[in-house]
């Protein structure tokens, strides 16, 4: 392994590392192409339609494949960082949603986006004097929602459009999040 | 292992490489009966050959489910979302969004002619999404505002360029309007005005602006 200074940047020392010269075995190539000539030769004894092209081995395309996939999977290690800036991910967009309940005890908020509360992933709101609210990342797309009030009383969204198959007795809402990376 | 009990293991396998590729599917998970659980899958089926989108089919099954409704009530309910999807998709053709079906399916719900809906398609062209208006359409109707005078406030709004947040706004002034005692077909139609003309949406998807 070299001795990587200080100072230097990661990026510095990953594209050092790959400007060493890829040593191999003399005899690498000829056994590449005896194990491709007779997997060549399987496939037309199974009356396949193979087409079999020379491979060779150029050690600086090998470098630059190396490099692309280390550059992509230190990218990757990089945005992952715990303590990277919060994202939403690609086509969602925070919705905020507020019900004016003064007597309720609870407030939670149900819909398409999380399954309908099911396995307990129910948005919960929190009360700010009888104004209760939750923010939360909501996909893009068309989704029916509604406030679970107390637990137990479904509550449609009274400042959004109503969602107008209310099959099970239930009223809810429909919200249109746009796609924001549109 | 025999040439036998070889058949019968191949059987098996191919058997289920041939099965549904949702009798696997995690989405419905074992929360519903088996009776309702089949049913589900049979109109997943249905609407997965048809080309329908499933999710929207799937998370009427959950909402059903979250609501304490019974195993044949939920079916119904799925079945008829499927059937107004289908309508929808049929008459916005395959130029349609997913979103744009689902959003259509509720203004048919709500008693929309399906083909008023194709027509704004047409006049939107491939740019413009309906989504957000469909949605609107439905909810105005539901709260009385006349088919037609619904259907022709939409059709000013898209057709004059306006934007989603108009459209916002036009649901919220019209729902306030009609809670305030105003005939439902007047508020429609003189909100629709009201709106900013935005740039008018091309009848020509592949027009490019420069």
């Amino acid at each position: 392994m070299p001795e990587w200074g200080g100072g230097r940047t990661t990026l510095e020392m990953i594209v050092q590392e790959l400007q060493h010269p890829v040593r191999l075995d003399e005899s690498f190539e000829r056994r590449v192409m005896v194990r491709v000539r007779r997997l060549h030769a399987e496939r037309r004894s199974r009356g396949w339609v193979a087409v079999a092209s020379r491979i060779t081995h150029r050690p600086g395309w090998a470098a630059a494949l190396a490099a692309s996939v280390v550059a992509v999977v230190t990218i990757g290690l990089i945005k992952s960082r715990p303590d990277a800036a919060p994202d939403h991910g690609v086509g969602t967009a925070p919705v905020q949603f507020v019900l004016v309940a003064p007597n309720a005890h609870s407030v939670a908020v149900v819909g398409d986006f999380n399954n309908w509360g099911l396995n307990d992933s129910a948005l919960v709101a929190t009360n700010h004097e009888g104004v209760w609210s939750v923010t939360a990342p909501v996909p893009a797309g068309v989704h029916r929602y509604a406030f679970v009030v107390n637990g137990k009383q479904w509550v449609a969204d009274p400042s959004a459009p109503r969602s107008t198959d209310d099959d099970f007795g239930m009223p809810s809402s429909a919200l249109v999040v746009e796609d924001s990376a549109r | 292992m025999n040439r036998t009990a070889r058949g019968f293991a191949t059987v098996a396998l191919a058997a289920a490489a041939f099965a549904p590729a949702h009798a696997q599917d995690p989405r419905l998970g074992n929360r519903p009966d088996a009776p309702t659980r089949t049913a589900i899958l049979a109109i997943l089926d249905s609407a997965k050959a048809q080309g329908i989108p499933l999710e929207p089919l799937v998370q009427k099954m959950n909402q059903g489910l979250a609501a304490g409704a019974d195993g044949p009530r939920i079916v119904a309910a799925v079945r008829n979302l499927k059937a107004e999807m289908a309508t929808a998709h049929r008459e916005l053709g395959t130029v349609a969004t997913a979103d744009e079906i689902q959003a259509a399916a509720f203004a048919v719900h709500a008693g929309v002619p399906a083909v008023e809906l194709g027509k704004i398609k047409k006049q939107s062209g491939l740019r413009r999404s309906l989504t957000l208006p469909f949605t609107v359409l439905a909810d105005i109707v539901s709260r009385g505002v006349p088919v037609e005078a619904g259907v022709n406030a939409i059709r000013s709004l898209v057709g004059a360029g306006a934007k989603d947040a108009d459209i916002n706004n036009f649901q919220r002034n019209v729902s306030g309007d009609i809670a305030k005692g105003a005939p439902p077909a007047a508020a429609a139609e003189t909100r629709a005005k009201a709106v900013p003309a935005g740039k008018p949406e091309s009848t020509r998807p592949d027009q490019d602006d420069f």
